[in-house]
């Protein structure tokens, strides 16, 4: 699906084989992410998420390929550079560094002002530890404080490889919130992770990686509508289950007992008409049914589907 | 450039690094000045390799005698510190987290190769001048003059001794950043340069007596001791130039073809 808006991100990358490599870490990725939205890459561990990153940020340089970010060629990332905060793998300070001394220097490389640091540590829920040496933090206080890094300068592109990794499920839920105020002002995101449940919640872009190869890019609604994991049934009274579900294996139907519910897995595709023939037998055999809805497929099970080849 | 050589600056001076420096450079004056009278040799051929002698001690560039013998031992400690805080770089990902906001990779090594390299040159102001001061205090008690040492030829002798150590130091750090732009990892890097500079440089020249005038680090140790038998000064200095601009180049040129991952 072609994006509506001008594209924060725009490129063809090759990152190909090499006297020293045999294998395409990247081969063929023609990657565009509309700006302003914020996008979940996503991909099994050496489908090339952190290499494609590292490729926007000059740190890995493409074997073929060309392309812009934010209106810059990557073949000069110093163009764009100062308009991007990445946190890619982990996050890099100096251990003998108090967390506000070490954005004061990463501050200073950038060029960026220092006045921001403070209100930065409050963001990212590090107030009242800036002060302290870096080596004294959790790993989730380290992940937030190379957050509030790429913060520093008020960049327009966020490029956060799992920037949820090592986080607590406060941290989780409060990473998921500030990226999504972040998304809020206008700011392009990219951000991998394998926690597809919180992209599926935070990300309104996907790009879907496998083996260096892009096998979905799109918006995550058009990923996930229309396409359903069966049909819900519950019939009024619980002890009228064994009937309903003798008679939906009588026609034919695979069906599963979840909790209270029956659900219908062969019911992907015309649902409605599958419905309506439910709906219709149920009746006729005098039950009522309280609940007859699709189940939405989660991001989880469509990527898998996509990764193993059984999508539809 | 100039923000790399801050933020290097901002990340090097720090209350507990300027009281560890100043500390090195006073324990340095004081068992550089304390060796160096002591062992001083009556007479003979004043070679600061093997010491000095009180000749050479009471004449001009007397007071900065001990400065410029005693430097000559921390060359490679001076080699040790740059390879462990470049090479730290590397390993930490701190190099990369750098590229990432700076991406021209020359800038960034020149940039914390120079400040490193201006903190280190303040350090051996003041170890000089501390050697001064500890030279005046000790000279008395081994009955050694200190007439000569305020002289204008003293005042040259204690600038060109200042030069030839940081001259010295320069070539150390450029080593030193070179074998961490190569190998990258702290202990490997080190384990490298520990090998390199210390047996194979010592054991090859007792029976390759050229060594001295082509081992990087025989080179640099004529430098600081401004001159050796076996390499003048003017050799040494151009040696050194060479040796430095080579190293220089692999630095930039492993540095610019790789990529950074971790």
């Amino acid at each position: 699906m072609l994006p509506t808006r001008a594209p924060g991100v725009r490129c063809l990358i090759i990152n190909g084989k090499t006297p020293r490599r045999s294998w395409l870490p990247v081969d063929n990725l023609d990657l565009e992410l509309p700006s302003g939205v914020v996008a979940g890459f996503v991909g099994p561990n050496g489908a090339g998420k952190t290499t494609t990153m590292a490729m926007l940020l000059g740190l890995v340089r493409p074997t073929a390929g060309s392309g812009t970010v934010l209106g810059g060629s990557i073949a000069e990332p110093a163009a764009y550079l100062h308009r991007v905060g990445a946190l890619i793998e982990s996050p890099a300070f100096y251990p003998a560094l108090s967390g506000t001394e070490n954005l004061r220097v990463f501050a200073t490389v950038a060029g960026h002002p220092t006045a921001a640091i403070p209100e930065l540590l409050d963001l990212v829920g590090l107030d009242g530890r800036g002060d302290d040496r870096y080596r004294s933090y959790s790993r989730g206080m380290k992940q937030r404080l190379g957050i509030a890094a790429t913060l520093l300068g008020d960049p327009e592109l966020l490029i956060l490889d799992e920037p949820a990794n090592g986080l607590d499920p406060q941290g989780v839920q409060d990473m998921r919130s500030l990226i999504g105020r972040l998304a809020g002002t206008g700011r392009t995101v990219l951000e991998s992770s394998h926690d597809l449940s919180e992209l599926e919640q935070v990300c309104d872009w996907l790009v879907l990686l496998d083996t260096g190869r892009s096998l979905y890019q799109g918006p995550t609604r058009a990923l996930l509508d229309g396409v359903v994991a069966g049909l819900a049934v519950v019939p009024e009274h619980a002890e009228d289950l064994p009937e309903l579900r003798d008679l939906l294996v009588a026609d034919d139907h695979q069906v599963v007992l979840q909790d209270d519910r029956l659900v219908v897995q062969d019911a992907a595709t015309g649902i409605d008409s599958v419905a309506a023939a439910i709906n219709r037998a149920a009746f006729a055999s005098g039950m009522v049914l309280v609940e007859l809805s699709p189940l939405r497929t989660t991001l989880e099970d469509r990527y898998l589907a996509m990764v193993h080849g059984t999508a539809p | 450039m100039i923000r790399m050589i801050r933020a290097q600056l901002l990340r090097l001076v720090r209350r507990r690094t300027v009281l560890l420096t100043a500390a090195g450079c006073a324990l340095f004056s004081v068992v550089a000045t304390l060796t160096v009278f002591s062992t001083a040799q009556a007479s003979g051929s004043p070679s600061r390799q093997a010491g000095t002698t009180r000749a050479a001690l009471a004449g001009a560039g007397g007071g900065t005698e001990a400065f410029a013998v005693g430097a000559a031992f921390v060359g490679f400690f001076v080699f040790v510190i740059f390879i462990a805080l470049l090479a730290g770089e590397f390993s930490g990902g701190t190099f990369r987290a750098v590229l990432t906001r700076n991406p021209h990779r020359l800038q960034v090594i020149l940039g914390m190769l120079i400040g490193t390299l201006l903190l280190a040159a303040v350090a051996v102001a003041v170890a000089e001048a501390g050697t001064l001061v500890a030279s005046l205090l000790v000279a008395p008690t081994k009955d050694i003059p200190t007439a000569d040492w305020f002289s204008a030829g003293s005042l040259v002798a204690g600038l060109r001794d200042y030069a030839t150590v940081l001259g010295g130091v320069t070539g150390w750090a450029v080593f030193g950043a070179t074998l961490a732009a190569v190998f990258r990892i702290v202990p490997l890097a080190l384990g490298v340069g520990f090998a390199w500079a210390g047996p194979i440089e010592n054991i090859t020249v007792q029976s390759w007596a050229t060594g001295y005038r082509v081992f990087p680090g025989q080179v640099l140790a004529s430098l600081i001791q401004g001159g050796t038998a076996e390499l003048a000064i003017g050799r040494a200095v151009l040696s050194t130039f060479l040796h430095t601009a080579a190293a220089a180049a692999i630095t930039l040129v492993v540095l610019s073809r790789r990529d950074v991952t971790t």
